[in-house]
């Protein structure tokens, strides 16, 4: 309603000017974190009594060089704006490689897990959200809710521990950990491919339901809010079968909320991903953030932070876009 | 219109009033026992949990019930002390962001204008960042320690709730009973006393809950990263402990070590969840009779 | 009950049940349906109560009720459309029993036999289909039609309600409130059924568009062989569309029969406050609703539902639901089978011989009723007779000839205490308050009086009955008020003492003789709504003696227009003033509308070409015609 006033051009521009805006912001804090922390990490990384002490001696160079300690914050500021520009994320305190190198080697497995796990999930839960829904109250939708808000009280990691438990240890079906047998002679391509298919299935799996919780709900709250308004019940009225009625009216009607919250969900599932990861020792972006933690590598942190949030943020954008292209109402003026 | 799809309910052997009833009571009751455990620690633990009492790795036995951890702490102990962080992170956390988003959600409503509008940018801001990576960064930067713990569980939790706030009270700033009261020359702070906190408090109270189960949620994650608090036992650390004992999958260990730091995580967010959604069925119904009324 | 039969499966839905139809020709026959809905907290509201009834083919029903009193659940409930709810009844349709309560078998009605057009068809149809679509849905999925088929069948049925074509491929929010409910309409037709049922047709839209949709749903009735259920809380709606009507409070049918004449002489207590407190059912007249509040529909009243708000409840009741029964050409539920007539007289005549002239002729042959809480007024210039016949029904006249019925006791043969009952019945309000008010007595004691003479409660009820009484005429009740007596108070104060002791008594009928001639215009426009609002709240009839047709018409249900001691004409007053039959009732409106063209002359205004035009108009300021009393003898000299 509110868009058929301003009109699909106005909402447009409104909608990137908010991007460009949440980017600067995220951009400026990633780059005010280390400088304006109350224990002062720089300093402390530069303290042998400090616990973030760095003690390689070519390190502890580096980062002075990098966070610019020697300039004022505007002219930091400046090049580490310019630095962003040309793909520069800073310098790995424990591997010492550039930042952006190590997530080029990682994001691909990250991306790996995310984007089926988003669109099993979401498919599932819109069939299972669909049918609740539909059936509400009955045994079937009281069923579903209670097994979904239970995922949802498990945290990614634990869940990822108890699927490794039962499918690994126990029934020995997926491997311990990792995306590849090391060291392995593959014959074929395809066995190569079906030794990642093996690594990949079950964090797979665990972040696919891990998301599925959210998702279902919002789905089944969806579909029971549209089988309240008024078209279904003039649909009905003309004798439709349930089939399109369901499908045709319901389905699609309930989607354009679930399409909007599609990119919350996708921050959900990098939350999640990093756990299941840290949990499968799975070497995406999680992995490496996760390991970074414990060495106290911060542009690693801070690089891996901006990589997830821009994406998200794009995302969302593009979720936004695509919203205007299901819903007439935006579409069309 | 009521649902089409819906045929008549048929009436339930154990009324469905009755069954969420007792679901909230049993979701107070799990956090209860959490809290006498917390509040009790030093009674019921067997063992300080970073006392070391006895060999590394011992199997459960009558003296150590969950055995002992690789360097000889009791395991038992640890998670009896672990309640203690949960319950603080959720206590602190949740009532922390709360009266940040009770004041954030209340001052944009009532003030309007471009600080509302900047105000809602700022929780914009927050709603859309990935929570897990910016509180990985946040809390690597505030260094390690239980304040920095709640403070990032503060930042990522406050938003949603400061939304939620304000959309209420810009609705009830338009009801008829209010407007009234304000054209009858009400003060600001008689309407916030008289109308729009008490309108507030049942949907802040069932927030509150929720956002407890969030904040024990995430201080188990951010022990479980390696982001927690290191001189204190919590639940996420004593999980992370045991899977970075190599080969834990191999042996019997992870049984009595892994399993129920990980079930003591899910059964508080259970308890937190059951009670947070009968608490909100509750408001929302308070809600709804204070407006067919008004 | 079991609704379900296996003859009906064999008929396709194309087919009419020709054989049903000809035995009888009802096309639906409802019986003893009754709707009760399940609330989330498993508390039954009774929606629908026993509703019986039937049209037949190519008939139209009208179905009129308050917002709550049931419309929408019949209409839904017809379809099989309530499935939170518990239907009991029958409902036939062509002769078949429809089974409700199983929704797979009621989709072989849906559409294609019975068609709804909803309430909201503003948000009717799926916002993010083509409304095009939409309509050719059904043709393919019911009819098994094609799409080119389809289409170019809900193309024909788009003309048909008249919208261009091009509208066709838009989605729903691109089309205006009226395009939709055209639209809506295309879609019900699209499946030719034989009745099509339309839930508020006109709600919501604005009066151009509406006058279109009846103009178009008029049409389409004549066009096609198609029965039509309206469903209306407009009565006016049902009166253009329907053959008859029915009237619905708190889920029961409480009066049925020829819409016009249940619209314009309303027999049960409701329906007559519902028309009355239309907007459009007149233009003249100003809004009063109905006294009291509609039931809570958790709890309905144990009796007739509408006793709360009932000006004529009897013991009964409370007790007894009423059921619906017929009452000459309708069928009405009430226990007094109606409104009661309060009043009637008949053929009065009075002749006065005493004066020095010829003897006058002041009333002649003059009849009139007036029915529960009904406000009837009478009409005519300085002369006609109308105090006289005021005078002789109150009977402070004895008539020459004709008699005068109170609730049907013959007035002037009661004597005793009966008589004194029936005094207290009817009361009367004089011209000139500061002769009907005794000076000697204070503010209380006028207004106390006829507890007093009537013997009602004790000294202490007695005071403060008055005092309530003051105050519901807006009158103070300080010590010092109350004490004051008649040359202390203005004319307006003395006017609103004479109706205070007037509805003291509680009475049934008051009748007013010019009650506010004597006032200045301002106090005339409180005086009077006053006297109409008190009318209202205490269901009195009010018999309005009045020169000033402008002015009562306001307040009016029904006017009487005397010239020369007969009466010339009689009718609701809507008609009597925009369609005046009698010359006599025509000159009245042109003096009043040149009284007010003179007054606009005088403020050096220009003034309105088209006079006659003017006066039936609803935005003359009708609470200030100043001395149109003077203009009326004037216009009406100026004709001899
Ligand atoms: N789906 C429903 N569930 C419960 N009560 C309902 C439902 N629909 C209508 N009612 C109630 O039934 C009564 C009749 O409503 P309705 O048929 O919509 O009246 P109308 O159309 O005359 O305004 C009202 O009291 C209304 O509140
Ligand atoms: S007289 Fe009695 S039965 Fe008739 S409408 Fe009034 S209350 Fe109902
Ligand atoms: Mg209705």
């Amino acid at each position: 309603m509110r868009w058929q006033r301003t009109g699909p051009p106005r909402w447009l521009a409104g909608r990137c000017a908010a991007f460009v805006l949440t980017l600067f912001a995220v951009i400026t804090l990633n780059f005010a974190l280390p400088r304006m922390m109350p224990g002062d990490p720089i300093t402390a990384l530069q303290d042998p009594e400090s616990s973030l002490y760095v003690s390689d001696q070519a390190s502890r160079a580096a980062l002075s060089h990098y966070y610019g300690l020697d300039q004022s914050l505007i002219v930091q500021y400046g090049r580490y704006l310019r630095g962003l520009a040309t793909g520069d994320l800073g310098w790995s305190i424990r591997l010492n490689a550039p930042v952006s190198l190590l997530i080029q080697h990682r994001i691909l497995w990250t991306v790996l897990l995310i984007f089926p796990a988003m669109l099993a999930a979401s498919l599932v839960s819109m069939v299972a959200g669909l049918h609740a829904g539909w059936h509400r109250g009955s045994p079937l939708d009281r069923g579903l809710i209670v097994l979904f808000a239970g995922i949802r009280t498990l945290p990614a990691f634990f869940l990822g521990v108890l699927a490794l438990l039962l499918f690994s240890v126990r029934l020995g079906w997926f491997p311990l950990a990792g995306a590849q047998t090391p060291f392995a002679h593959y014959r074929s391509p395809w066995g190569a491919l079906a030794d990642l298919l093996h690594h990949w299935a079950l964090p797979a799996l665990v972040l696919t339901i891990e998301m599925l919780g959210g998702q279902f709900l919002l789905m089944r709250n969806s579909v029971i809010s549209v089988l309240g308004d008024d078209f279904m019940l003039v649909a009905k009225a003309k004798g439709l079968s349930d089939r399109s009625l369901k499908y045709r009216h319901a389905l699609r009607n309930a989607l354009l909320p679930f399409v909007t919250v599609l990119s919350i969900q996708l921050g959900f599932a990098v939350t999640g991903s990093i756990f299941v990861e840290a949990v499968f020792a799975y070497p995406g972006m999680g992995t490496l953030a996760f390991q970074a933690v414990s060495a106290r590598d911060y542009p690693v942190l801070q690089g891996v932070f901006l990589v997830f949030t821009v994406s998200v943020l794009t995302a969302n954008l593009i979720a936004d876009l695509a919203y205007a292209r299901l819903d007439p109402r935006v579409r069309t003026r | 219109m009521s649902s089409l799809a819906t045929p008549l309910p048929r009436p339930a052997l154990v009324s469905r009033r009755r069954l969420r009833l007792s679901a909230a009571w049993l979701g107070a009751g799990i956090v209860a026992g959490f809290a006498a455990t917390a509040v009790l620690a030093p009674l019921v633990a067997p063992y300080h949990p970073t006392a070391y009492v006895a060999a590394p790795l011992l199997r459960p036995t009558g003296a150590y019930l969950l055995g002992t951890n690789d360097v000889g702490q009791d395991i038992l102990s640890e998670l009896i002390y672990g309640a203690r962080v949960s319950l603080t992170v959720a206590l602190l956390g949740a009532g922390l962001s709360l009266a940040l988003a009770l004041l954030v959600g209340v001052s944009a409503a009532t003030v309007g204008g471009w600080f509302d509008a900047l105000l809602m940018r700022v929780v914009d801001v927050f709603m859309a960042v990935p929570h897990l990576p910016l509180m990985i960064v946040l809390a690597a930067f505030l260094g390690p320690g239980l304040n920095s713990v709640i403070l990032v569980v503060v930042l990522v939790m406050w938003a949603g709730p400061a939304r939620v706030i304000r959309a209420q009270v810009l609705t009830l700033r338009e009801r008829a009973h209010v407007k009234s009261a304000r054209l009858l020359g009400g003060s600001h702070f008689y309407l916030m006393r008289r109308h729009l906190l008490p309108a507030v408090t049942p949907v802040a109270a069932a927030a509150f809950v929720s956002l407890a189960g969030r904040a024990v949620m995430m201080e188990a994650g951010l022990a479980f990263l390696g982001l927690g608090d290191p001189t204190l036992k919590s639940w996420g650390g004593v999980l992370r402990a045991a899977l970075n004992f190599d080969g834990i999958y191999l042996t019997p260990y992870w049984l009595w070590w892994a399993l129920p730091a990980g079930a003591c995580i899910s059964l508080l967010v259970v308890g937190f969840t059951l009670w947070g959604t009968a608490l909100e069925r509750y408001g929302n119904a308070r809600v709804d009779r204070l407006q067919t009324r008004a | 009950m079991e609704t379900h039969e296996s003859t009906d499966c064999k008929r396709g839905p194309e087919r009419p049940s020709t054989d049903g139809a000809v035995a009888h020709r009802s096309l639906l026959a409802v019986r003893e349906l009754s709707v009760r809905y399940r609330l989330p907290n498993d508390l039954m509201l009774p929606a629908l109560r026993g509703v019986t009834f039937e049209l037949g083919r190519g008939d139209t029903l009208g179905v009129i009720g308050e917002s709550g009193s049931g419309k929408t659940t019949l209409a839904l409930a017809l379809l099989g459309l309530v499935p939170t709810a518990e239907v009991e009844g029958v409902v036939e349709f062509g002769g078949t029993p429809l089974p409700l309560r199983d929704d797979r078998a009621m989709n072989r009605f849906r559409w294609s036999q019975i068609a709804l057009v909803a309430q909201a068809s503003g948000t009717g149809f799926d916002p993010v289909q083509r409304v095009g679509d939409q309509l050719i849905e059904p043709l393919q999925e019911r009819r098994g039609l094609r799409r080119d088929a389809a289409r170019e069948r809900a193309l024909r049925a788009w003309d048909e309600v008249g919208l261009p074509a091009q509208r066709f491929g838009h989605y729903p929010h691109q089309l205006s409130g009226g395009e939709k409910r055209r639209a809506m309409l295309a879609m019900a037709l699209a499946g030719a059924p034989a009745l099509l049922i339309l839930d508020e047709p006109t709600s919501g839209l604005d009066s151009f568009t509406r006058v279109a949709i009846l103009d178009l749903l008029r049409r389409l009735h004549a066009e096609h062989d198609l029965a039509m259920l309206v469903i209306s809380h407009n009565p006016d709606d049902v009166r253009q569309l329907a053959q008859r009507a029915l009237v619905l409070y708190a889920g029961r049918a409480v009066e049925v029969g020829e819409a016009h004449d249940v619209i314009e002489s309303p027999r049960h207590p409701y329906t007559w406050g519902l028309v009355n407190a239309y907007p459009t059912m007149t233009r003249s007249k100003d809004l009063w609703g109905i006294r009291g509040e509609a039931p809570d529909p958790m709890c309905p009243p144990s009796g007739c539902a509408f006793a709360p708000r009932c000006t004529q409840t009897i013991d009964r009741c409370q007790a007894e639901i009423p059921a619906l029964m017929p009452q000459l050409d309708r069928l009405v539920a009430c226990h007094l089978g109606g409104l009661r007539l309060l009043l009637e007289a008949r053929r009065l005549s009075k002749t006065f011989r005493d004066g020095p002239g010829p003897p006058v002729q002041a009333v002649q042959d003059a009849s009139l009723h007036l029915g529960e809480g009904e406000v009837v007024a009478v009409v005519g210039q300085t002369g006609s007779g109308k105090t006289t016949l005021a005078r002789m029904i109150v009977g402070l006249l004895e008539p020459d000839r004709g008699d005068v019925q109170l609730q049907g006791q013959p007035l002037h043969s009661l004597r005793g205490e009966a008589r004194r009952a029936a005094r207290r019945l009817l009361q009367f309000i004089f011209q000139d308050p500061y002769e009907a008010l005794s000076p000697r007595l204070t503010a209380l004691e006028l207004v106390r009086e006829p507890l007093d003479i009537q013997r009602i409660g004790n000294r202490a009820e007695r005071d403060e009955t008055a005092r309530a009484a003051l105050a519901a005429a807006r009158l103070p009740t300080t010590r010092e008020f109350l004490a004051k007596r008649v040359h202390e108070l203005s004319g307006g104060q003395l006017q609103r003492i004479a109706i205070a002791r007037a509805l003291v008594v509680r009475p049934k009928v008051i009748v007013a003789d010019e009650p506010t001639s004597m006032l200045d215009p301002s106090e005339q426009a409180r005086v009077l709504r006053l006297l109409k609002d008190l009318q209202n709240d205490h269901g009195t009839a009010l018999l309005l003696v009045s020169h000033d047709l402008p002015l009562v018409r306001k307040v009016a249900d029904r006017v009487i227009v005397m010239e020369h001691g007969r009466i010339v004409e009689a009718g609701p007053s809507e008609q009597v003033v925009s369609e005046p039959r009698h010359p006599y009732t025509r000159r009245l409106l042109v003096a009043a509308a040149g009284a007010r063209s003179q007054a606009l002359r005088a403020n050096g205004r220009a003034a309105p070409e088209t006079v006659e035009a003017e006066a039936a108009d609803d935005r003359l300021p009708a609470w200030k015609p100043p001395g149109s009393g003077r203009e009326i003898q004037a216009g009406a000299a100026a004709e001899e």
